[in-house]
């Protein structure tokens, strides 16, 4: 039986070693390594990439980093919570209402974002018709700020949020509900006393799901933020480019990676047994 | 489906694998050639040419670093010949493969990178300066315009640490190639003072906005700049007073190369006047080629924006290689001017 499992879990071992364990021993070694002058690692072995990420430049980015990550988060589950309650009442039209927050995943990503640039330029649709309308005389400065960014990123990563939150909805036992409905509770109060609280691992996990993304983002503060604003994501492709710092990129991208695995294996302890997702 | 669509690729690919045309491997920048180029060149050699492009010397360099890429020609910028060369990672260039070398412009037969063109061919060069709307007045005329308040939310920088710091150091006097900490320290402080008015920090893509009137002046380079004046008359170009930056992009042969002589006769093409002449027209860049130039309409081939003038040229400054030491401490500026 033993021998069995081990067969059937063979080829996810090969698959995990060769794609994720060998390429991060890769990125381990270079951030060891001296940065070559012109990209790339050369010897001796040093510890100075590892000691510049303490420069306090760095952490004003990483800080910067988890605040708009977390502000997006946040909005996320402020408009994600409603509309995965929303589609998880929706009774036969469900599935249809599944599909249309799917919908935006078969576009890419990359175009999307230009999407909303087109949206949001001063000569735009959003500042012709607010224009149009008299409500601004002048275009509003929409785009290239930290605003944008945070639109950008709640767009992206919106639909993370919804469809774990809908997956412990979709399972909550209406009969609790009418059970709070008779001992009283008005429809707020069992939100926030029955509905809210038995969601908390749809809302762990769909916090997860868009916090970890949206922290290493690189592609919406570089578009939405016009490199105005730098993010940890942006600095990490920096090292690897214009830089050619490979040792510091790699130093910074396994610091990231360890700090969201820190971070990931609190909510787990703090999800006890319910679980993850 | 799936099934009928791999019986139909399959005859294609049994002939790929019959055909045994020499192949020779282009790696170069985008729209870098016109779209007859290849085919052409195809056609007349005989040959079968992958070609691919990409965006950024970085990107280049990454993947021929390893001396075991598979490119056999790739365009290394001017300041790269160098390091490229001292890696070990070039061909000597064999002259008399290359005829057509006596198109190039005086200019650039006696390059500062590479004095004989032992290494490299120059292909395109270009030059770093201010797109602006006529609508401005008075137009700018340096870069110390660009620090104007009245410009604020109307005016981008390039997404680039070398023209940045580079128009920064020029502001204050100093060469663009400059490796002094108290030189570069103040630049950063220049670009910092000059982060509250920008609008942002766009490379090609501002195009578009400045044609639009959404920016009122922009660094730019002059390939980009052209290409937005054919399309609005009510746009100008400046080559900055205090001086301005150029760069050259050169065809080399990598040392890995199987096919040399291939490599060198397809450069060979590259230079020649027709070929020449029609990748200008398709990519609105300042060639090398003076035969190619030759061909040109007068409207492209007196464009003061791609081909100025000998005493605007003299301000220009070419990019060089830096010691580490200085390229670190430009990494750490930029990352502070854009953490501002």
């Amino acid at each position: 039986m033993n021998r069995l499992r081990n067969a059937f879990l063979a080829p996810a071992w090969v698959v995990f070693t060769l794609l994720f364990f060998a390429p991060l021993a890769v990125i381990a070694a270079y951030s060891l390594a001296t940065r070559g002058t012109y990209g790339g690692v050369s010897a001796p072995a040093s510890l100075e990439s590892w000691v510049r990420l303490a420069d306090p430049l760095y952490l004003v980015i990483l800080l910067r980093s988890f605040a708009l990550a977390g502000v997006a988060t946040f909005i996320c589950l402020l408009l994600g919570f409603p509309l995965a309650l929303f589609i998880a009442r929706a009774g036969a039209r469900r599935n249809l209402y599944l599909q249309l927050v799917i919908v935006p995943f078969w576009t890419s990503f990359l175009v999307r974002t230009y999407a909303w640039m087109f949206l949001l330029r001063e000569t735009g649709l959003v500042n012709s018709a607010l224009m149009a309308l008299g409500l601004t005389r002048e275009p509003l400065p929409l785009l290239y700020n930290n605003g944008a960014v945070i639109l950008g990123l709640v767009y992206g990563y919106l639909p993370f949020m919804v469809l774990p939150l809908y997956a412990t909805l979709e399972r909550m036992d209406r009969a609790l509900l009418e059970a709070a409905a008779d001992l009283g509770a008005r429809s707020w109060s069992a939100l926030w006393r029955v509905v809210i609280p038995l969601s908390a691992p749809g809302i762990r996990a769909g916090s997860v799901l868009v916090f970890i993304p949206c922290l290493g983002a690189y592609l919406t503060p570089d578009l939405m933020g016009g490199g105005k604003t730098i993010m940890i994501g942006n600095l990490v492709q920096n090292q690897f480019t214009t830089a050619r710092d490979w040792p510091f990129g790699s130093a910074l991208s396994l610091a990231l990676m360890v700090i969201v695995m820190v971070l990931l294996m609190a909510l787990v302890r703090r999800g006890g047994e319910e679980g993850m997702l | 489906m799936k099934r009928r669509a791999f019986l139909v690729a399959l005859p294609a690919l049994a002939s790929c694998a019959r055909s045994r045309r020499p192949r020779l491997n282009v790696f170069n920048w985008s729209n870098y050639v016109a779209p007859g180029t290849v085919p052409n060149f195809e056609a007349e050699s005989g040959a079968q040419v992958r070609y691919a492009i990409y965006e950024s010397n970085e990107e280049m360099l990454a993947r021929v670093m390893s001396g075991n890429s598979g490119w056999d020609v790739v365009f290394p910028s001017n300041y790269l010949v160098s390091p490229l060369r001292e890696m070990g990672l070039l061909s000597r260039l064999r002259r008399e493969w290359i005829p057509n070398l006596s198109n190039l412009d005086p200019r650039f037969r006696a390059p500062d990178w590479d004095p004989q063109l032992d290494w490299s061919a120059p292909y395109m060069w270009g030059a770093c300066g201010i797109l602006y709307s006529r609508r401005l007045t008075p137009a700018p005329a340096r870069w110390a315009d660009l620090w104007d308040q009245r410009l604020s939310g109307r005016v981008t920088m390039l997404d680039d640490p070398g023209e940045v710091l580079g128009a920064c150091l020029q502001k204050l006097g100093h060469p663009i190639n400059s490796t002094d900490p108290a030189q570069l320290r103040a630049a950063g402080r220049e670009a910092i003072a000059q982060k509250r008015l920008l609008r942002a920090y766009l490379n090609a893509e501002v195009r578009d906005q400045v044609v639009a009137g959404d920016v009122l002046a922009a660094q730019m380079w002059a390939t980009t700049a052209q290409q937005a004046i054919d399309v609005s008359s009510n746009l100008a170009f400046a080559f900055p007073a205090e001086g301005f930056s150029l760069y050259a992009d050169n065809a080399v042969v990598l040392r890995e190369s199987k096919r040399p002589e291939l490599a060198h006769r397809f450069i060979d093409y590259l230079l020649g006047p027709r070929a020449g002449a029609d990748i200008v027209l398709a990519s609105r860049t300042a060639t090398t080629n003076r035969a190619a130039q030759a061909l040109l309409p007068d409207a492209v081939r007196n464009s003061p924006t791609l081909y100025p003038s000998p005493e605007v040229l003299r301000r220009g400054e070419w990019f060089r290689a830096l010691p580490p030491a200085a390229q670190r401490l430009r990494d750490r500026l930029w990352t502070e001017i854009k953490s501002a």
